[in-house]
């Protein structure tokens, strides 16, 4: 008697995982065609256009850019989390307190530009870093989940930038939607609107793989993050590195924050943070935690939130754009599930 | 020389000097500096801010003629009705029944009366970078006119500035560029006709307001409410409620409740959908609404609505832009032109509703301006001194609260 | 079924138990085998029970207990054998099965829902629950269930209220309600004062009388002679005997229990020159207290340079902190650990490894390795910081590869792939790798605490002589295991715990396995 049946393997090879991420996403573009042609669209055509409209024109490129950077801060911040073993929900809070933070400086502090830049830098990550601080206490000191606690700081975080941007730092000067004051400095631009956020963080990228992959801290943080018990029996520091590293995630998303007040919107106001803090999240999900791979999956996340927005003036409604672009992450977790699986054919003997 | 044209409750057109920045500098010009040799370099938001204390002022604004500047910018070329293709970026669904679906109506307006153009438009565009990208597309899709039916700011203008071969219309907006203009509705009439209706019906004199955000337009609108309403009821207040967005059904209702539960009996707000009036509608208290008929969401309950009318304007614009005549203009829709009241609603006694109108037809008919000091703000200092009128630009720009009108002012 | 204290089979089991000759067992295992990967869990197992018994199960940590009372239950499936009810094959695919069979067990940790009154625990999960539950209802019901069955309980308290020995009753009444006519009961009197056991056996009593059994596993000699009408002993997973408890001591049963017929295979032999030493390692009236619990207490010990050291014990006296203590993993609540004459009591893991002294842990996958990462990055955990792999602050993959392919081929292992992740190599496997691994920094002691555990007999055998090539080193070896047999074969001397506490050391050569049975079941050694 023959029977197939499904072996779960601890770990994807990479070819397999690579094999299947593919075949996901092209299984979701295709279900969301279906769904498009069903209702009277031309999928085709509407590819063509995400495509010539992203890749096609300076626009594009530049608009792809200016999504990439902050999809990149939050991506590393939250990726670097999971090498500690930490999942940092708060990536949104901790955007919001960069960016106010660096508001903060660039409003009241006068200055030259050469000086007030790196001092918004500075107090953006610090913001960011404060921000995560008593979830990283709390879980260092009290093994308290940080999955509560850094989410929960996320609301605090979004009321109080509301809170100053429509209350003590209001320019009055009126839009439909309450904003401080332009910001009087800006990150310089370096080719039309794309500013040097983005080719910071793709160092700071980087930077962080060789940390990683060729230090002793990162070899010590890599089995702290895998299994605090064999780190603590090799005699490693695990609560220092998951200190260090759970603050330098905040601060690394505190980051984007300040590159994208002083760079892109240039006012502080409410939501700046974009839900960025969030699809970082899934960012660094695809990228498997590993920082060279958030490069990968944060400019797939940015064409495909840059894809939304080249539809929408082709009649497709937000809700269309959100729902393709959750099938495609859902079809990408499934596709990694099932590059675990293997089909074994077993021959039972008969009695 | 630039004149000021107030055809009391016409179209006023403010034609923007090219070298001008902003409004706002431009509108810091005194009588004196029009006499003068015209110079945008000493002028100021502050110039501004102090010009209600400056007697010309008012000259300047109540005359009998177009403000047109020496030079003003050139205008876009002419575009064949084939080629052409209009955009409108909406900053909540069309299906609103209300702000979105008025400025929709407005877009097929300008489809019936020029068969061949294109349009597209995108809703629910956020206040954040993603509204640059938006309308960066429109502009790499081929717009020529891109109408943004709410306020934008930098993420309109950095879009405008690189695109100058676009007609940009920015709603309620404030920073104009030669190819970037902006209109809005002075809704500070019907709001303060509404008023004065709300007050007479109003048992507790406690009137409640649902804002979005600390912005002019809700400045305006609660204190032109407050200062109808206090006519009737001199004792009446206002609280406001800010929720943080023009389109928070659930927001507006919780913040709809709670106001009734602190003792207000007519609500206001400045929502583009009819939550707060469902509420009104549940706990038998009163409401005045926006943009829209909305009766049928409450019809014992609704009063009237600030209702607002875009289509005229729309076609006009763009048939400037396709004769090749356009050049920005700063609009503000006049009463009965653009935006009114609402029939009244089935409730509102009908001597109620007869005061209400006597001010409406004083308005229409004399262009009187109820806007007379003295006004003091929140804190009791005078800001409108006594006899005094305020200008339809310190109207449109008001940012600070009149006496009675609580949760504004910080 | 031939029983061992009677030979002839001349007086059945079922007249000694008073039963109808021909009577069926409730339930029996024959011929039961269960194979993990790289362990033999149970073998050629046969157990009866017999209505109106109470059979104990004796045997050490591993011994297979556990694994055997998971096939009756249906939680696992039996590789071999068979499992007849009343006499009848039947298949338990779940523990679904298992409870309609009337069999139910009682774990070590309750599985009861603390918030809920007990009456809502009784009735949770139960297809006899009423549609309509009121409060009163439930109460009623398990009120009329408590006396039916003896077992007082307070229907309407919250289970976070009882004490443990309450909780346990619930549990058993919750088993009982679901007309389990076989009850088995995981080591119940670990949790519970002496009176508290004491009313349990009462209960135990009463619910055989019935004709129902029991399956009692303990590995408290004691208790098992005081309850049980017959226990079966298990040991490597295979069945060592069923006897009737009353021709039985504690002493036979220890004997029993740990193996009366060890191999003897002399490790002990060393080649010429290879002496025992100094001390290298001393432990000076070590205390360790934790949470008010005393885990060690006055512990000296003194290790020599060339010699083994076996501690045998229950595991869970003391063994695991013994080793922190060792290795520097856990500072002591008093007294001193002196290596090379020097106090090192407080300077951590690090500085222990890198003076000498290695660690096999007792468990491989939380401690000693990181099974989610590479094989590369288990292999050069102790080496990461050390040239040639790291320069400086950098750490050079290259040369960590080197190294790990060097330890794999010391330790005959085969790796297909070394970025592969360390959990995809089998127990023994990793077991060597890592033992490798330590005996590269051990220079002066080697600590391994149940290196044999899950081992096959081969890979039991190569660790072994890896301590026999350190030790002729001059290396300190600490061998900590619940296998009798190895310390026997291996260690110079023998210490032996309970309860935190050294009962006394003994030479390994000659020694008597029943003294040291004494000591592990508390008695001290004179």
């Amino acid at each position: 008697m023959m029977s197939y049946r499904l072996q779960r393997l601890p770990a994807a090879s990479p070819a397999v995982a690579f094999a299947a991420r593919l075949v996901s996403v092209i299984a979701a573009l295709a279900t969301a065609g279906l769904i498009l042609k069903l209702a009277g669209m031309e999928p085709l055509a509407l590819g063509a256009k995400v495509i010539s409209s992203t890749f096609g024109s300076s626009f594009g490129i530049a608009d792809l850019a200016l999504l990439f950077s902050p999809l990149l801060y939050c991506g590393l911040a939250v990726a670097i989390g999971m090498r500690v073993g930490v999942w940092n929900i708060g990536a949104e809070g901790q955007f919001n307190l960069g960016a106010f933070s660096a508001a903060g400086v660039g409003l009241f502090v006068a200055g030259p530009p050469v000086l007030i830049l790196p001092l918004m830098v500075l107090a953006g990550m610090i913001g960011g870093a404060l921000w995560i601080l008593i979830p990283t206490l709390a879980r260092a000191y009290a093994g308290v989940s940080e999955l509560i606690t850094t989410l929960l700081m996320n609301f605090v975080a979004t009321l109080l930038v509301y809170f100053v941007a429509t209350g003590p730092w209001l320019d009055s000067s009126g839009m439909a939607l309450a904003t401080t004051a332009r910001l009087p400095v800006a990150i310089p631009e370096i080719w039309d609107i794309v500013h040097w956020g983005l080719p910071v963080a793709l160092g700071l990228a980087v930077v962080l793989a060789i940390a990683f992959n060729y230090t002793k801290w990162g070899y010590e943080v890599r089995i702290g993050g895998s299994n605090p018990g064999n780190a603590l029996y090799a005699g490693m520091p695990v609560r220092r590195h998951l200190i260090f590293v759970m603050l330098l995630s905040g601060a690394l998303a505190g980051l984007g924050g300040v590159m994208e007040v002083a760079g892109t919107v240039h006012r502080l106001q409410g939501g700046i943070s974009n839900n960025f803090g969030y699809i970082g999240i899934m960012v660094a999900v695809l990228a498997r935690a590993a920082p060279l791979g958030v490069i990968v999956s944060a400019l797939f996340m940015a064409v495909v939130l840059n894809g939304g927005i080249i539809l929408q003036p082709q009649g497709l409604t937000t809700q269309t754009v959100l729902a393709v672009t959750g099938l495609i992450l859902l079809y990408a977790a499934i596709g990694d599930e099932f590059a675990r699986y293997r089909v074994l054919r077993t021959i039972q003997p008969q009695d | 020389m630039r004149v000021a044209v107030h055809a009391p409750f016409g179209i006023r057109k403010l034609c923007i000097p090219k070298e001008a920045k902003s409004p706002l500098e431009w509108a810091g010009t005194n009588s004196k500096e029009v006499s003068s040799m015209f110079s945008t370099k000493d002028l100021s938001r502050r110039g501004f801010l102090n010009m209600g204390a400056m007697a010309g002022a008012g000259a300047l604004l109540s005359g009998t003629g177009l403000i047109r500047p020496a030079s003003a910018a050139s205008p876009l070329a002419p575009i064949a009705a084939e080629d052409a293709l209009i955009a409108f970026g909406h900053t909540g669904p069309t299906s609103d029944e209300g702000w979105t679906w008025a400025h929709d109506q407005g877009m097929k307006a300008v489809e019936a009366a020029f068969p061949g153009i294109k349009t597209t438009f995108v809703e629910s565009i956020p206040y954040s970078a993603d509204a640059t990208r938006i309308f960066r597309q429109f502009v790499s899709e081929g717009a020529n006119m891109v109408f943004a039916t709410s306020s934008y700011g930098d993420f309109l203008y950095d879009v405008a500035k690189r695109a100058p071969d676009v007609a940009f219309y920015e709603c309620d907006g404030r920073a104009p560029l030669d190819n970037l203009g902006n209109y809005y509705v002075q809704h500070w009439y019907p709001s303060y006709v509404a008023g004065i209706a709300a007050g007479a019906m109003s048992a507790s004199g406690k009137l409640g307001y649902i804002g979005s955000f600390p912005v002019p337009s809700v400045y305006s609108g609660t204190n032109a409410f407050l200062m109808g309403a206090r006519t009737v009821n001199p004792e009446a207040t206002l609280q406001t409620i800010i929720i943080n967005s023009w389109f928070d059904p659930q927001a507006a209702t919780q913040a709809g409740t709670a106001l009734l539960d602190n003792g207000c009996d007519v609500l206001f707000g400045i929502m583009d959908e009819a939550g707060y009036l469902q509420v009104a509608q549940e706990r038998g208290a009163k409401a005045v609404m926006w943009n829209t008929d909305l009766r049928r969401y409450g019809p014992d309950a609704y009063i009237t609505s600030v209702m607002v009318d875009f289509k005229a304007f729309y076609v006009e614009q763009v048939r400037r832009r396709l004769e090749g005549t356009w050049t920005p203009t700063a609009d503000l829709l006049p009463l009965s032109g653009g935006v009114d009241r609402d029939a009244w609603g089935a409730t509102v006694p009908a001597e109620v509703a007869a005061k209400a109108d006597m001010a409406r037809t004083k308005m229409l008919t004399e262009g009187w301006n109820p806007f007379v000091g003295e006004i003091k703000d929140s804190k009791g200092n005078v800001k409108v001194a006594a006899g005094q009128a305020m200008t339809e630009q310190e109207l449109y720009h008001w940012n600070w609260s009149v006496e009675g009108v609580f949760g504004l002012d910080s | 079924m031939v029983s061992i204290a009677d030979p002839m089979g001349t007086v059945s089991i079922q007249s000694r138990l008073g039963l109808a000759p021909g009577t069926p067992p409730l339930v029996a295992l024959r011929g039961v085998a269960k194979y993990f990967p790289g362990v033999i869990a149970n073998e050629d197992v046969d157990l009866a029970i017999y209505p109106g018994e109470i059979h104990a199960l004796l045997g050490e940590n591993g011994a297979g207990k556990s694994t055997l009372m998971n096939i009756l239950t249906g939680i696992y499936q039996a590789d071999a054998g068979e499992i007849l009810r009343d006499g009848e094959t039947a298949e338990f695919s779940s523990p679904i099965d298992a409870i309609a069979a009337g069999i139910g067990m009682v774990h070590q940790h309750f599985k009861l829902v603390n918030a809920f009154t007990v009456a809502e625990n009784v009735h949770l999960g139960w297809s006899q629950t009423p549609a309509r539950i009121s409060a009163r209802t439930l109460e009623a019901r398990t009120q009329k269930l408590s006396q039916d069955l003896g077992l007082t309980v307070n229907a309407s308290a919250r289970v976070s209220d009882l004490s443990t020995g309450e909780q346990q009753r619930v549990e058993i009444l919750r088993v009982l309600a679901r007309d389990a006519k076989v009850l088995i009961l995981d080591e119940p009197t670990a949790v519970l004062t002496p009176a508290e056991a004491r009313e349990l056996f009462v209960a135990l009593r009463a619910f055989t009388a019935r004709g129902n059994a029991v399956i009692f596993i303990s590995h408290k000699l004691d208790e098992v002679v005081e309850i049980s009408n017959r226990v079966t002993i298990l040991r490597g997973g295979r069945k060592v005997a069923t006897e009737w408890t009353e021709s039985c001591t504690e002493k036979s049963l220890a004997q029993m229990m740990v193996g009366r017929e060890i191999v003897l295979n002399n490790l002990r032999e060393r080649p010429k020159g290879a002496t025992i030493g100094a001390p290298v390692l001393s432990l000076k009236d070590v205390s360790l207290k934790s949470h008010g619990a005393m885990l060690l207490k006055n512990v000296s010990l003194d290790l020599h340079a060339g010699e083994v050291l076996g501690i045998a014990g229950v595991a869970g006296n003391g063994q695991r902190e013994l080793s922190h203590m060792l290795t520097g993993l856990a500072v002591p609540s008093s007294g001193q650990v002196h290596l090379d004459g020097v106090d090192v009591s407080m300077s951590g893991a690090r500085a222990m490894a890198e003076a000498g002294v290695g660690h096999i842990p007792e468990d491989r996958l939380h401690a000693g390795m990181s099974p989610a990462l590479s094989i590369t990055d288990n292999t050069v955990l102790r080496e990461y910081a050390d040239a040639p792999l790291a320069q400086g602050p950098w750490y050079i993959p290259r040369q960590a590869l080197h190294l790990a392919q060097e330890i794999a081929k010391l330790a005959e292992v085969m790796v297909p792939d070394f970025a592969m992740p360390a959990r995809n190599l089998s127990g023994g496997n990793q077991q060597r790798l890592v033992a490798r691994r330590e005996m590269r920094i051990a220079d002066k002691v080697l600590i391994a605490a149940y290196p044999s555990r899950g081992l096959d007999v081969g890979a039991i055998n190569t660790m072994m002589h890896y301590f026999v090539e350190l030790r002729d080193r001059g290396v300190a070896v600490i061998l900590i295991s619940e296998e009798l047999e190895e310390l026997v074969n291996l260690a110079d001397r023998i210490a032996v715990m309970f309860h935190g506490e050294i009962m006394g050391i003994v030479p390994g050569e000659g020694v008597d396995i029943e003294d040291i049975g004494l000591m592990m079941g508390g008695r001290r050694n004179t």
